[in-house]
C-alpha cells in the first residue's frame, strides 16, 4: 500500500515538476546567470502588464528571484550566442494573485529583445514573468547583479481605467485633487481622485460629438460655475460644458472647419470669461470669444496671421512681467517657407496684440511643435526651452530672458547642446521638488541643476499629462498608464486659484513664491506641450526650505493678493481678493529708499542703504492695480513700457516690504 | 454666341426658369479669360458640351489620366487639360511637372458611381488649377444635388455619399471637399503652388481616346500640347495594381502619388527624413525601411517600415487607421484603402533582413 502511494506521489511530483515555471505559484527560484526557456507555453498569462504593448499574450514563463544583497539588477534577453527573439517580460513584487508591477520591458534590447535594469532589496522576492506577446520561441535570458544605482527620479506604475483619447489631467470637480479625463466620441470618462489616492470612475454617455480631441485637449471653467469644462480640438472645436453640479456635460460645437493643432482656454479680451484659442495648421489662427453662457463667436486673425499657418504649439505666458498673458507660438513647416518662424504676440493690455518675435530674439525657424516656458534660474522672469520636433533647422534651444523681455541663446554649455532628441511634446515641471523647474521631453527629464545647466535622467514615458495624482506634492505623469512619482524628502506647496472678477480657475494669473532658496514664478496655463492638458493647480518644489515667506498673486483682473508665511506641504486655495493688501495698508516701511530720476522714462534707479538686489519689485497704479512685477537687478528697474502716470513701487525682500511713489513720463 | 444662348432660353416660360440647366452648344469655344477667372459657375467655362454631366469635352479640352492615381476615398476622377491656342508645354525632367504655358488649366472632376438610393452617378466637385502670371491658382466648383451645375466655392465642405463599390460593397463616406488652404498644403513646392499629376513619369501610358488608344505623351505632342523634346527613355512609375511588377516598385508608385506631395524635398513636411518621390525612393531608407519614427505613436511601432514585421511598422499603422491625427495621408482621405493595405502587407512581409 505504502509503496504504491509513494510511487503515485512520485509520478505526480514528476508531472508537477514538468509544469514548474508555468504559473506564478510554480515560479522557479533563480539566481544570477544565464537561463534557458525552451518555449513560452505556461498556462498562466502574466498580469498585470508591466511593459509596453498591452494585451495579446497567451502564455507565460514564471521565475522568482530573492537577492541576498541590495543590487542593481539587469534582466536581458539579449545574450551573446543566443537566438534573437522578440521577447517581453514583467517584474513584480507582491504575492501571486496580488502582483504589483515593479519593472519590465519589451523592446529596449537590439532586435526587439528585452532589457531592464532596476534596484532590488535584499530579502525581497521578485517575480519575473516572460510572455509570448510577440513570439513563443525559446531564448536565453541573463540576470545580472550590479552595485545599486540611484535614479534621480523614480516612478511606480499604476494601471488606470482610461480609454480613447487620453492626455488630460485636471481637477474637474473643484475638490483640489487632479482627476484623469479620457474621451471617446460618445463618452467622456473621468477618474476622480479621492482623498485616499484611489480613483472613482464616472462615465458620461452622450450623443456622438462633432469633434473629438484628436489633435489637442484643453480644460477650463468656461462658465465660471465651479466645474471644469473641456475644449476638444479635432477638425474643428467642440466644447463640453459641465452642468451646475458636474453630473452631465453638454456639447457646444460652433461648426467652423479648423485644421486644429494646440488649443488653449484663455481670457483673450479680459472680461473675466474664458475664451477658446485654437492654432490653425494651414491658415491664420482662430479663436472663439465666449459670452459666459455658451455663446462662442468665431474670429480668425490678429493672433498669428501667417497666411498658410505653420502654427503648432501655442502657449500663453507673461513673458514681459506686466501681468497680462502674451501668446507664444511654436511653429513648424517644410520647404522654403517663413511659416516656421516662431512668434510672440505681446498683449498690449487693450485687447490688441503685437507680434514682437524679431524684436525680442525669439523669431527662430527651428522646427518646433511645443516649447517649455518656465523661470529656469528663478530670477523672476520667464525663460523658454524651445523643443525641436526635427533638427533640420537646429536642435532644442534654451533661451534666457534678459529681464526686460528680450532673450539670449544660452544652449551652449547648458546640457541642451547634447540633448538633441526630438519630440512634439516638451513640458516644464519641477519633478524632484528642488525648487528648480525641469523639462520632460523625448522620453527623458532634463533635470535643472540650479545653475542653468541640465542633466538627463530617464523618464517613465516619452510625454504625458502632468499633475499630482496621489496628492503627495510630487508631479506624476499620465500616459497610457499612471506613473506615480516616488518622491523624496523635499518640501512643496501647491496653490489652487479661485477667481472672482477673473475667470474661476485664475488662468492667466502670475504666482510668485518667495522662500530661502529664492523666488519662483508660475503662470496658470491651460494647455501646454502640444496636445496635453496638465493640472491647473500651481506646483512649487521647495527643496529643503521649511517655510515660505510670501506668495504674491497677480490676477488677470489686475487684483493682487499677498499671502505671508503660508503653510507648506499642502494645497493653498486662494480666492481672488481675499488676501488683497492695499497700497496704503501693508506692513510697509516708507522713506527707506529714493528713486531717481523722478520723473523717470526708461530706467528707475533705487538709492538706499538697504541692498535691494534680488528683491521683488511690484508696481501699482493709482487704482491699486498691479502693472508690473520684476526682480531688481543692479539696483534698477526698467519701466519703459508703463504709461505715463503716478505709481507706487513696492519692494519686498527678506520678509519686509518698502514703498515709494514715483512719476513716469 | 449670344443668339444661341437666347435660342435655348426662349423656349421656356419666365416663371419656369429657376435654375436653368446649361446646355452648351457644340459650336461654343472654351471661355477662359485670365483677367476674369475664376468664374462663378463651371458651365461658364464651356469646358464641356451638351449636358454638363456627360463631361463631353469641348474642342481642345483633352482628357488624360495618370498611371497610379491618388486614393480619394474611392472617388473616381476624370481629368482634362486645356491650353490657350498656339501654346504648348515642354519637358523638364521625368519626375517634374512639365513646363506649362500661361493660361494652362487642368480640370479634375470627382464622382462616385452606383450612388444610393438610385444607383446613379453623383458628381461632387470639379477642381481647377490654372497658370496666371506665372503662378498656379486654385478654383473649386461644388456640384448641386440636381447635378445640373457646379458653383465656385473654396471654403471647403462635406458631402455624405453612400454607394455600392464595384456595384456590390455598400460603403459610405463624408467626403471632404477641400478649402483653398488644404489645396495649397499638398499642391506646392517651396511655398509655390503647383500641380502634382502631370509629370512624364505619370503620363507615360496609353489612354483610350475617342480616336483610339495611344500613348499620352505622343498624343500631347501630336495635339500640339507638348514640344517634341522627350528623351528616348522615360523613368516611368508602374501601375500599383500590376501584379507582374516588382512589389517595391508598386509601393514606390503608390507612395509617390499618395504621400510625396508632403514627404519629399521642399514639401510641407520635408523636415521629416522620409523622401517618397519616385525619383527619391531608389534608396530604400528614403522609403522608411528601418528608419526610426520621428513621432512617438507608442513603443510597439519601432520603425517606419519594420522589415518583415507589419505589426511594428508605422507606415502600415498609419495607412490602416482612420484617426484623423494619425492617418496618412493626413489630407485627402478619410477611409482606409484596403487594396493598398494588401499590397503593403505583402511588400513589408517580403523585406529581408529584419531591422537591427
Amino acid at each position: 500500500m505504502k509503496k504504491s502511494i509513494l510511487l503515485l506521489i512520485a509520478i505526480v511530483m514528476l508531472s508537477m515538476g514538468s509544469y514548474a515555471q508555468n504559473s506564478c505559484a510554480d515560479a522557479i527560484p533563480i539566481t544570477a546567470g544565464i537561463h534557458t526557456i525552451t518555449q513560452v507555453d505556461g498556462m498562466e498569462i502574466p498580469l498585470p502588464i508591466c511593459a509596453n504593448n498591452g494585451n495579446g499574450a497567451e502564455y507565460g514563463e514564471w521565475y522568482s528571484y530573492t537577492p541576498t544583497e541590495d543590487y542593481s539588477v539587469t534582466i536581458t534577453t539579449e545574450v551573446p550566442n543566443s537566438p534573437v527573439v522578440d521577447t517581453r517580460f514583467h517584474v513584480y513584487i507582491g504575492v501571486c494573485g496580488a502582483l504589483v508591477c515593479f519593472s519590465g520591458d519589451d523592446d529596449s534590447g537590439n532586435g526587439l529583445t528585452s532589457t531592464a535594469t532596476f534596484n532590488v532589496a535584499q530579502g525581497t522576492t521578485y517575480i519575473i514573468a516572460f510572455d509570448d506577446r510577440w513570439s513563443s520561441a525559446g531564448f536565453n535570458f541573463n540576470l545580472i547583479e550590479n552595485i545599486p544605482i540611484e535614479n534621480p527620479i523614480e516612478f511606480s506604475t499604476q494601471a488606470i481605467d482610461i480609454m480613447g483619447i487620453t492626455g488630460c489631467v485636471v481637477d474637474m470637480n473643484n475638490d483640489q485633487l487632479d482627476d484623469i479625463v479620457s474621451v471617446e466620441s460618445n463618452m467622456l470618462r473621468i477618474n476622480f481622485q479621492q482623498a485616499n489616492a484611489e480613483f472613482v470612475t464616472w462615465d458620461y454617455d452622450h450623443p456622438t460629438v462633432d469633434e473629438t480631441p484628436y489633435w489637442s485637449i484643453a480644460a477650463g471653467d468656461f462658465d465660471n460655475n465651479g466645474f471644469c469644462d473641456l475644449l476638444y480640438a479635432g477638425g474643428g472645436a467642440t466644447i463640453m460644458m459641465a452642468n451646475e453640479d458636474g453630473t452631465a456635460y453638454t456639447e457646444i460645437s460652433p461648426g467652423e472647419w479648423i485644421f486644429c493643432q494646440r488649443s488653449n482656454t484663455i481670457d483673450i479680451n479680459n472680461d473675466g470669461i474664458l475664451d477658446a484659442f485654437v492654432c490653425h495648421d494651414v491658415e491664420p489662427n482662430v479663436y472663439y470669444l465666449h459670452d459666459g453662457e455658451g455663446g462662442f463667436t468665431y474670429y480668425q486673425g490678429g493672433l498669428g496671421d501667417t497666411s498658410d499657418g505653420g502654427n503648432y504649439g501655442s502657449v500663453w505666458v507673461d513673458y514681459d512681467n506686466d501681468c497680462d498673458m502674451d501668446l507664444f507660438i511654436a511653429k513648424c513647416r517644410g520647404g522654403d517657407s517663413d511659416a516656421n518662424i516662431n512668434q510672440m504676440h505681446r498683449n498690449n493690455g487693450d485687447g490688441t496684440f503685437t507680434e514682437v518675435g524679431e524684436t525680442i530674439g525669439l523669431a527662430d525657424n527651428i522646427q518646433t511643435w511645443s516649447s517649455a516656458w518656465a523661470d529656469y534660474d528663478n530670477d523672476g522672469d520667464m525663460d523658454v526651452l524651445i523643443g525641436a520636433s526635427s533638427n533640420t533647422n537646429g536642435s532644442s534651444k534654451l533661451m534666457l530672458n534678459n529681464g526686460n523681455g528680450t532673450f539670449v541663446d544660452i544652449t551652449e554649455g547648458s546640457g541642451w547642446d547634447f540633448y538633441t532628441s526630438n519630440s512634439i511634446e516638451w513640458a516644464p515641471g519641477d519633478f524632484n521638488n528642488d525648487g528648480y523647474v525641469d523639462v520632460l521631453g523625448a522620453g527623458k527629464f532634463m533635470l535643472n541643476n540650479g545653475d542653468l545647466t541640465f542633466s538627463q535622467a530617464v523618464a517613465p514615458a516619452s510625454s504625458g499629462a502632468i499633475g499630482d495624482l496621489n496628492n503627495d506634492g510630487f508631479l506624476d505623469i499620465v500616459a497610457n498608464q499612471l506613473y506615480l512619482n516616488n518622491g523624496n524628502d523635499n518640501n512643496h506647496i501647491k496653490i489652487h486659484l479661485k477667481g472672482n472678477d477673473s475667470n474661476a480657475d485664475g488662468i492667466g494669473a502670475r504666482i510668485t513664491v518667495t522662500s530661502a532658496l529664492g523666488t519662483q514664478i508660475r503662470d496658470v496655463r491651460s494647455g501646454e506641450g502640444f496636445s496635453k492638458m496638465s493640472s491647473l493647480t500651481a506646483h512649487f518644489g521647495l527643496g529643503i526650505d521649511t517655510e515660505v515667506q510670501r506668495i504674491d498673486i497677480c490676477w488677470p483682473s489686475g487684483m493682487t493678493d499677498v499671502i505671508e508665511n503660508p503653510e507648506i506641504n499642502t494645497t493653498l486655495v486662494v480666492v481672488e481678493g481675499t488676501f488683497h493688501v492695499g497700497i496704503t495698508e501693508a506692513n510697509s516701511v516708507e522713506n527707506a529708499f529714493d528713486v531717481y530720476p523722478n520723473p523717470a522714462s526708461a530706467e528707475l534707479y533705487i538709492g538706499s542703504s538697504i541692498d535691494f538686489n534680488k528683491g521683488i519689485a511690484t508696481i501699482y497704479d493709482m487704482e491699486g492695480r498691479m502693472v508690473k512685477q520684476t526682480q531688481i537687478e543692479n539696483g534698477q528697474i526698467n519701466i519703459q513700457e508703463l504709461n505715463a502716470g503716478v505709481y507706487v513701487l513696492s519692494i519686498s525682500i527678506r520678509g519686509n516690504t518698502y514703498q515709494e511713489k514715483f512719476l513716469k513720463n | 454666341m449670344l443668339t444661341l444662348i437666347l435660342a435655348v432660353g426662349s423656349c421656356r416660360k419666365e416663371e419656369d426658369i429657376i435654375d436653368p440647366v446649361p446646355v452648351i452648344p457644340e459650336s461654343s469655344d472654351v471661355r477662359f479669360d485670365l483677367n476674369e477667372v475664376p468664374y462663378a459657375k463651371l458651365s461658364d467655362y464651356k469646358f464641356f458640351l451638351g449636358e454638363i454631366t456627360e463631361l463631353n469635352p469641348n474642342e481642345r479640352v483633352l482628357p488624360y489620366d495618370v498611371i497610379t492615381p491618388l486614393f480619394a476615398d474611392y472617388a473616381k476622377k476624370k481629368k482634362f487639360i486645356w491650353m490657350p491656342e498656339g501654346s504648348s508645354a515642354s519637358y523638364a525632367s521625368d519626375s517634374e511637372i512639365l513646363n506649362f504655358p500661361e493660361g494652362t488649366v487642368m480640370i479634375k472632376s470627382f464622382f462616385y458611381d452606383h450612388v444610393l438610393p438610385n444607383d446613379s452617378r453623383k458628381y461632387l466637385e470639379t477642381r481647377l488649377i490654372y497658370l496666371k502670371n506665372g503662378e498656379w491658382k486654385f478654383a473649386d466648383y461644388i456640384w448641386n444635388e440636381e447635378q445640373t451645375e457646379a458653383y465656385f466655392n473654396l471654403d471647403g465642405a462635406e458631402v455624405p455619399v453612400e454607394w455600392l463599390e464595384n456595384g456590390t460593397d455598400n460603403k459610405n463616406v463624408n467626403f471632404r471637399i477641400p478649402a483653398e488652404s488644404e489645396c495649397f498644403t499638398c499642391h506646392k513646392s517651396n511655398d509655390l503652388a503647383m500641380p502634382i499629376g502631370p509629370k512624364p513619369q505619370n503620363l507615360n501610358r496609353d489612354f483610350e481616346y475617342d480616336e483610339g488608344s495611344m500613348n499620352q505623351l505622343q498624343k500631347w505632342i501630336e495635339y500640339g500640347y507638348l514640344e517634341n523634346t522627350l528623351p528616348a527613355n522615360i523613368i516611368t512609375v508602374v501601375d500599383w495594381q500590376d501584379a507582374s511588377q516588382n512589389l517595391t516598385d508598386r509601393v514606390r508608385a503608390y507612395v509617390d502619388i499618395n504621400c510625396a506631395h508632403c514627404h519629399r524635398q521642399n514639401s510641407h513636411c520635408s523636415y521629416r527624413d522620409l523622401r517618397f518621390a519616385y525619383s527619391e525612393t531608389t534608396d530604400m531608407h528614403n522609403l522608411g525601411v528601418c528608419m526610426e519614427p520621428a513621432e512617438d505613436l507608442g513603443a510597439a511601432l519601432t520603425y517606419v517600415v519594420a522589415a518583415g514585421n507589419i505589426e511594428r511598422s508605422v507606415m502600415h499603422y498609419r495607412m490602416n487607421t482612420t484617426n484623423p491625427a494619425q492617418r496618412m495621408p493626413l489630407l485627402g482621405r478619410t477611409m482606409i484603402h484596403n487594396e493598398a493595405i494588401t499590397l503593403f502587407e505583402e511588400w513589408i512581409n517580403s523585406l529581408n533582413p529584419p531591422c537591427p
